[in-house]
């Protein structure tokens, strides 16, 4: 019988500094034929750990157009195990479980106006969105990324931004920027009211609760309907699966329903953003 | 109607099982009954009042070892014991019911299930039960065949036991003690032909449009957060993974959650999503009236009352759910 808890080991073909406190881990299964049948959709995660420091859930961040060959996680130092997997390098073995979720409604995007609102290390789902653009498989979209930081220390993928900016409209704003900043200073709530935004698009919301509140308020002004509003929900998960109840919001669980939730789901749920 | 039943019809079965079984059976110990491994037959108690404890410790053991971590994460192999739960009241079958579709898929509690003998009794309905019903149905027969036992023993008016078998493995052991007497009920599933039963589904709607009912700050207030009434509630089922870094001993374990407890919803930077008290009664409740019946389409609660008696500060359960109901005429 299929053990569902049996997680498989991963190498770590490169880890990179991405800002003072986050690594972008590139990863790939040891058993070669489970990496060619690895398959995600953005928005999904996966269950990464090591024996003796535990599991926790990490978003994906890498597009499925690579799957086959390798996929990336995006990991911020918040406690022992993120800490022990970031001082871990090239070589090195992880363990994983996944994916889990049920991940973005791609087909849905295809062919309306998307928006990826990202605050801070929120971003990270919507990078495998961005490169699944860029790939052209969301070809008829029109690409808008809005994406809301602290300072520059604390921007993800800043080698990318000049490829995302040559086949989407990328906003950048900085809540406390250097002087040396050129770029829109604020919160991403300022970015988002200064721009043309049509009332038929879809908008996939990653980040913090409190930015929901207020980028969701923002949306519904601009005419955005419930049903065309993502949020991805961050909640303590052990098995991933939908049984050790962690997770529960109100009727869902957000290993198993979630993360990725419309804000018609959400919207009666007590205590959900 | 606490007289103990007569048990001449059965007296080899139970010596079979001893043989072949760790017994685990309600016993008397002072003035409480427990569900506990037994000694000899005539320690269990055949009232067919309500134990203390549920019987959820021979299927999900609070703590049990799932992957050995060195070298890997190897899962642990292990032997799983022989055991038979004797005296398995219908509440507690429907527990059990509901744990079979939690865990179907769950290697450990598959695997630890087909090691046990399930004995169902009854005794008339714990006392409890006409005061708070969370699903309706009539007698034996039409309950016990979405229930999965082995053997069901029915105490009848006069004293006599009925017995039923519910598997092919129940029929095998029926046989070899040699009895002849018994009536064999096919499993049709936990659901019943009707679908499922409406009243789980008014109490699914209620319980969940109360939200703002004042009965959860109430509750809030008296709470103590102590969590026995998960301990002792057949459906709770919640879990952690904990690893053991002890160089002798290390392990991935599984170990019960508690809803309750401060650690349950806290995610790495501090955010909490149960951080009252009031949340957190809230989400027990949920759990148990909402989201299993959503979920599995079965109640998540069986009405057993074990966590009205265990509460410190006396919370009941049965007097909530009419006030919910009250509350939402």
């Amino acid at each position: 019988m299929l053990n569902i808890y049996q997680p498989q080991p991963v190498k770590i073909i490169s880890s990179t500094q991405e800002s003072a406190d986050t690594r972008l881990l590139r990863l790939q299964f040891i058993d070669k034929k489970l990496q060619a049948d690895f398959s995600f959709l953005p928005g999904q995660f996966v269950q990464i750990g090591l024996p003796e420091w535990g599991e926790c859930p990490i978003s994906i961040c890498s597009s499925p157009y690579y799957s086959s060959r390798y996929f990336e996680l995006t990991i911020r130092n918040v406690g022992a195990l993120t800490n022990k997997l970031n001082s871990l390098r090239e070589g090195d073995t992880v363990f994983i479980r996944g994916p889990y979720g049920n991940g973005f409604d791609v087909e849905k995007f295809r062919d309306l106006p998307l928006l990826l609102i990202g605050g801070g290390c929120g971003f990270v789902p919507l990078r495998s969105l961005v490169i699944d653009y860029i790939e052209e498989r969301l070809p008829n979209a029109v690409l808008k990324i809005f994406y809301g930081c602290k300072d520059e220390s604390t921007l993800l993928f800043k080698k990318e931004y000049a490829k995302w900016n040559r086949q989407a409209e990328l906003n950048v704003i900085l809540e406390k920027p250097s002087k040396q900043w050129a770029g829109a200073k604020g919160m991403i709530t300022d970015l988002l009211s200064s721009k043309k935004i049509t009332a038929n698009s879809v908008a996939v919301l990653v980040g913090p609760p409190i930015m929901y509140h207020f980028v969701v308020k923002e949306l519904k002004k601009k005419g955005l309907k419930d049903e065309n509003i993502y949020l991805s929900l961050e909640r303590k998960m052990y098995c991933g699966l939908g049984v050790c109840q962690h997770c529960a919001i109100g009727p869902y669980y957000v290993c198993k329903d979630g993360p990725i939730f419309t804000y018609a789901d959400l919207k009666n749920i007590p205590g959900a953003i | 109607m606490n007289a103990s039943p007569d048990l001449k019809p059965i007296s080899n079965l139970l010596r079979l099982l001893a043989k072949d079984y760790f017994i685990f059976a309600p016993q008397k110990i002072g003035e409480i009954i427990k569900v506990a491994e037994i000694k000899s037959a005539s320690d269990i108690d055949w009232s067919g009042q309500m134990p203390e404890n549920p019987w959820k410790e021979i299927f999900l053991p609070p703590c049990e070892r799932i992957f050995d971590l060195s070298g890997g994460i190897k899962e642990s192999k292990k032997q799983y014991p022989k055991i038979a739960a004797v005296g398995m009241n219908v509440l507690d079958l429907k527990a059990l019911a509901l744990f079979d579709q939690v865990f179907g898929s769950d290697t450990y509690y598959r695997r630890r299930r087909n090691n046990t003998l399930i004995v169902g009794y009854s005794a008339d309905w714990p006392i409890d039960y006409k005061k708070f019903k969370v699903f309706s149905h009539t007698y034996e027969e039409d309950i016990l065949e979405h229930l999965s036992f082995d053997v069901f023993l029915a105490k009848l008016k006069n004293g006599k036991l009925k017995i039923y078998s519910g598997s092919e493995k129940g029929q095998n052991i029926l046989e070899a003690s040699g009895s002849k007497d018994y009536k064999h009920i096919e499993f049709a599933g936990p659901i019943q032909e009707k679908g499922v039963d409406k009243r789980v589904l008014k109490l699914q709607g209620v319980v969940w449009q109360s939200a703002n009912n004042k009965i959860w700050d109430e509750l809030g207030k008296i709470c103590l957060a102590c969590g026995k009434c998960s301990i002792v509630c057949p459906t709770c089922f919640c879990f952690d993974f904990k690893d053991n870094s002890d160089p002798n001993n290390n392990c991935r374990q599984r170990c019960w959650g508690n809803c309750f407890y401060n650690d349950f919803s806290l995610v790495a930077g501090g955010n909490k999503e149960l951080d009252t008290i009031k949340k957190k009664i809230f989400f027990w409740y949920v759990h148990k009236f909402v989201r299993i019946p959503q979920e599995y389409g079965l109640p998540g609660c069986v009405s057993c009352n074990r966590c009205t008696h265990t509460c410190p500060v006396g919370i009941d359960i049965a007097k909530n759910i009419r006030r919910i109901l009250k509350g939402n005429k």
